[in-house]
């Protein structure tokens, strides 16, 4: 099948940076203290390069398919059944994923904002927008997501450097500090949190050139890296590690307590709200997307339009099924977890078995002539 | 007939669109159903003035339900009232003499137990995100503040920006008391604490940052400490320092600048006297900046702290014409005088909080950052560090610089 090729380079990065970037920026400095108390940023960094790897995986086994998907080229590599026996594995935590995410911006909205709207109402509201997004085509998800990036980039950086006035660089020492398994628990935990980079197997087939895959994954990873390293030393300077351990939030609490000078905003976590209603968007919209996008390669069907309504009260009803916030991140960080297998592990398998397939092919047609 | 029908079609989803699009907000409030407090005040209860008969078993019922083994506590609560609140100056002449805020005293076991007491008093949704300031009584804040963290934290209209202070008089006369500089008397309580940092009076200080402090192992909260003077006036009359959530004791307020001086906060403030050597007169310097550097070391295992301070300064006023001002030596001699002094009144502070086991200065903080291994073994907690602060052996070096002299040649 052959795909009309119409995303740049740029798109395809900025489709990446906006669907990485999304309700985990706000317990990010949490999972981040968890694991490695005041060695936070390392903790950080060294998940960024975990998720770094498994992205530049998929990019290469994209690369080598440049007409296929992942759904597709995985029943080349491993065969039919097996290949379609993981892409229902693949499609299932994609589900699950847009589930958590619209339960989780719920449960902020709901503890934070607008304390009367029931729970369902903001999850399904955030659904059925999701849901009219992913009846266009591809074109349209690219120009979304460039649309929204320097919208969502933007004023984190800017309470970043306004927070930094409260700093205290002593909260950042020891660089090193708890054991090391605690730390490398945090570490999956970070980089269950870039899980959204996924997506670019569903990028590559559609993209002008794929051999520019490889630079559009990079950016995406160097940006969206850069900024959550950026936020997490920002609110362990501010907080310190104690004090983040006793809020869900911290992201949102250093926006509560950051105020633009000269009295013209005495918090930011209205801008920081909005800006992040748009980051969960597009992560929801994302994973939606490749889902749906998935079921219908998985299928052979035509359209993936009338899809969209039919998978979300399973949505719905998954991002309904944990009691309550406790029990979520619960669930969070186990998926999360669970996910590194299937985002990292599964793709770098394929990639193994299908260069050694490639190596035999070449090695035989050696043999041959 | 085709084109009918899709004129119909059109017609019907508009109809059904219109109840989701025109609905509004589900969260939405009037601002005038709302009881927007500015301003709590907590104290103690005083049995003889208010007796249990107002609290009238609104959050528990008596002996049925577990009931917190704390002592009670009476909020005071400063509720503007809407459409009273005067928006930029005062117009007229001064002849309104309705007041712009409501006061309601109730009482509870716990913070939250004593705001459920006080929405059953008020008709209107009790409404927290405007609160500016809390006052503390400093018989409360001596007891622990523990127990009215945890509700400010899970709020989420509590902002992390309002301030939290220690009081001397009863926090409720604090809340009646009516200043003549500004209408609300919530917002010049509150306006004048922020501006306290401002102006070099007190170290930034904010609920946000208390807490920041308190949960932090290495340092203890400090928060200011004020006091009514005349009846209707209110001073900062010192900074009031905590052993972890307890308020443990006073500064006066000249010592808020040497705490400043060794937190190393630039904006100076306070002025003192310094003698002038050789000669029964004085001088009033004033600090204009400031700058630290706190290294510490391990003499043997044990702790110890080497505190530099750099002062910049400017002769203020004179204290007789005695004095002559007119050549730089004498500056010089000022300048060592004000450096033996302030170092003198460093140690006395220094001792006074190493005395009540409150390390206000985060020097464990150092310790933790910077010896991880020593502070892993020896340390660890925030009451392990307190009883080493309280041998904890220090240096103190201070330079000062007097710059300016004002327009005056002599």
């Amino acid at each position: 099948m052959e795909y009309p090729r119409n995303i740049t380079t740029v798109q395809a990065t900025t489709i990446l940076i906006s669907t990485i970037i999304g309700v985990g920026v706000l317990p990010l400095p949490l999972f981040a203290v968890q694991g490695g108390g005041t060695g936070a940023p390392l903790v950080t960094f060294a998940g960024i390069v975990l998720a770094a790897s498994g992205l530049f995986i998929l990019t290469i086994l994209g690369i080598r398919h440049p007409q296929k998907t992942l759904i597709s080229y995985s029943e080349d590599i491993v065969g039919k059944w097996i290949g379609r026996f993981f892409s229902i594995i693949v499609i299932s935590f994609f589900l699950f994923l847009s589930g958590l995410a619209a339960r989780e911006f719920g449960e902020v909205v709901v503890s934070a904002v607008l304390r009367e709207t029931p729970l369902e109402i903001t999850v399904i509201v955030m659904l059925l927008i999701a849901c009219i997004s992913v009846r266009y085509n591809i074109n349209t998800f690219a120009y979304i997501h460039n649309f929204y990036v320097p919208a969502i980039l933007a004023p984190g950086l800017i309470i970043v450097a306004l927070s930094l006035k409260n700093a205290n660089p002593l909260y950042l020492r020891p660089i090193m500090e708890s054991n090391l398994t605690s730390m490398l628990k945090g570490m999956l935990t970070i980089s269950a949190l870039f899980q959204g980079s996924f997506i670019v197997t569903m990028i590559i087939p559609f993209m002008k050139n794929p051999r520019k895959a490889k630079k559009a994954s990079f950016w995406s990873i160097f940006i969206t890296g850069s900024f959550y390293l950026l936020i997490v030393i920002a609110t362990v300077a501010v907080f310190g590690p104690e004090e983040i351990k006793q809020i869900f939030w911290p992201t949102l609490e250093l926006a509560r307590t950051t105020a633009v000078p000269g009295n013209i905003l005495q918090r930011l976590d209205v801008i920081f709200l909005a800006v992040w209603v748009t980051a969960v968007f597009t992560t929801l919209f994302s994973s939606y997307y490749f889902t749906i996008f998935s079921i219908k390669q998985l299928c052979k069907l035509k359209d993936h339009r009338l899809l969209s309504f039919f998978i979300m009260p399973f949505v719905f009803f998954l991002a309904m099924m944990p009691q309550n916030i406790l029990q979520l991140y619960g669930v969070i960080k186990l998926v999360g977890k669970a996910g590194l297998l299937i985002t990292i592990l599964y793709p770098g398998l394929l990639l193994m078995i299908d260069i050694f397939k490639s190596w035999r092919k070449k090695k035989r047609a050696a043999q041959q002539s | 007939m085709l084109h009918n029908n899709r004129n119909i079609r059109l017609l019907m989803s508009i109809f059904l669109l219109c109840p989701l699009l025109l609905s509004g907000c589900w969260d939405a409030q009037e601002i005038e159903q709302r009881a927007t407090v500015l301003a709590i005040g907590i104290d103690e209860v005083n049995m003889d003035e208010d007796n249990q008969k107002s609290e009238g078993n609104i959050a528990h019922s008596v002996n049925k339900f577990p009931i917190p083994e704390k002592d009670m506590i009476r909020v005071t609560a400063q509720i503007a009232v809407p459409g009273r609140i005067p928006l930029g100056p005062a117009q007229g002449s001064g002849g309104d003499t309705t007041k712009p805020v409501l006061i309601v005293k109730v009482v509870g076991h716990t913070l939250q137990d004593a705001l459920v007491n006080l929405q059953q008093q008020i008709a209107f949704e009790v409404f927290l995100g405007q609160l500016r300031i809390i006052v503390l009584n400093e018989k409360v804040a001596k007891k622990g503040t523990q127990r009215f963290n945890d509700f400010l934290r899970r709020n989420p209209e509590i902002r992390r920006t309002a301030s939290l202070v220690v009081s001397k008089e009863s926090a409720s006369s604090y809340m009646k008391l009516i200043p003549e500089l500004q209408r609300i008397p919530a917002l010049y309580l509150a306006d004048m604490v922020d501006n306290l940092s401002a102006l070099g009076r007190f170290p930034p200080s904010f609920i946000g940052l208390y807490w920041t402090i308190l949960s932090s192992k290495g340092q203890d909260p400090y928060l200011p400490y004020l006091t009514i003077k005349d009846k209707s006036s209110i001073q900062l009359s010192g900074l009031a320092y905590f052993n972890e959530d307890k308020m443990a004791g006073k500064t006066t307020p000249l010592e808020i600048g040497y705490f400043m001086a060794i937190k190393g906060i630039a904006q100076g403030g306070y002025s003192v006297f310094i003698k002038v050597p050789d000669q029964d007169e004085e001088v009033l310097v004033r600090a204009i900046s400031r700058k630290s550097k706190i290294k510490v070391s391990l003499k043997d295992g044990k702790p110890h702290v080497d505190i530099k301070i750099r002062y910049e300064s400017e002769i203020e006023e004179k204290g007789s014409q005695n004095i002559l001002i007119n050549d730089s030596k004498i500056v010089r001699k000022i300048e060592k005088e004000a450096s033996k002094d302030v170092s003198k009144s460093l140690k006395k502070l220094i001792v006074k909080t190493q005395k009540a086991e409150s390390d206000i200065f985060g020097f464990g903080e150092h310790f933790r950052a910077k010896f991880p291994k020593y502070w892993n073994k020896q340390i660890e907690t925030k009451e392990k560090w307190n009883k080493v602060y309280k041998d904890l052996t220090y240096d103190i070096h201070v330079e000062s610089r007097i710059h300016r002299v004002g327009m005056k040649a002599k």
